[in-house]
């Protein structure tokens, strides 16, 4: 089982999509990581050598950000947004939509799961 | 959508160049602005405005982190004070 990029080992799939396994890499990054490797993309994840799998390491490190660097991107973005007290960070801060979606109902994605507050109109209190 | 990149960011013209006399002289004293839909660009940094949110001027210390945003997205427009109480009616 090849080991790419730190602790992900994509298994018996082809390479194509087993790349997809590592976070960061999704199906257009895939792609260019096989075309630009020139490795043939039905090949299982099993079966690469050692030399295919020495290049998509290298072809990754080249330009790609994945797994910590890349969630330590995204952390440090939000976290500017919210040093800055600029809206979107304030809605980060309160766990709310940031892009202006409706909040009066859904928006359970943010918000969780839903906390029932006793005596509310339908509620038997 | 973005804006069109011919056109450049929005900058609200009377405000610039009201920075721009400020930059010149000595004095760096809070600017007072309605001008919410204004991009931030590099020249504001370091400056105090005073943003307009509908009822009140909110002040805005411009650091380099918030170029590129707008002034409005510092001064908010709403007020949330939390839900109400039921037993203790209206929190305050």
């Amino acid at each position: 089982m090849p080991r790419i990029a730190g602790v992900d080992i994509p298994e018996n799939k082809k390479i194509r999509y087993s790349l997809r396994y590592i976070y960061g890499i999704g199906p257009q990054t895939a792609d260019d990581i096989i075309a630009e490797t020139g490795i043939n993309p039905d090949t299982k994840a099993k079966d690469l050598s050692e030399t295919e799998v020495g290049q998509i390491i290298a072809c990754i490190e080249a330009g790609i950000q994945v797994e910590g660097t890349l969630r330590r991107q995204v952390q440090q973005n939000i976290q500017r947004l919210r040093d800055i007290r600029c809206y979107r960070g304030e809605r980060h801060r309160k766990g709310l939509p940031v892009r202006g979606q409706r909040t009066r109902c859904n928006a359970r994605t943010r918000k969780g799961r839903k906390k029932t507050v006793a005596g509310k109109k339908g509620v038997k209190g | 959508m973005s804006r069109s990149l011919k056109k450049g960011p929005f900058i609200d013209e009377k405000l610039y160049r009201k920075v721009e006399t400020m930059a010149a002289g000595t004095k760096k004293t809070p600017i007072k602005t309605w001008a919410r839909a204004c991009t931030i660009p590099p020249e504001f940094v370091g400056f105090t405005f005073m943003v307009h949110n509908g009822k009140a001027f909110k002040e805005v210390f411009v650091t380099e982190d918030m170029v590129g945003h707008k002034l409005g997205e510092f001064s908010i427009t709403r007020l949330f004070r939390g839900h109400t109480n039921k037993k203790e009616g209206i929190k305050s």
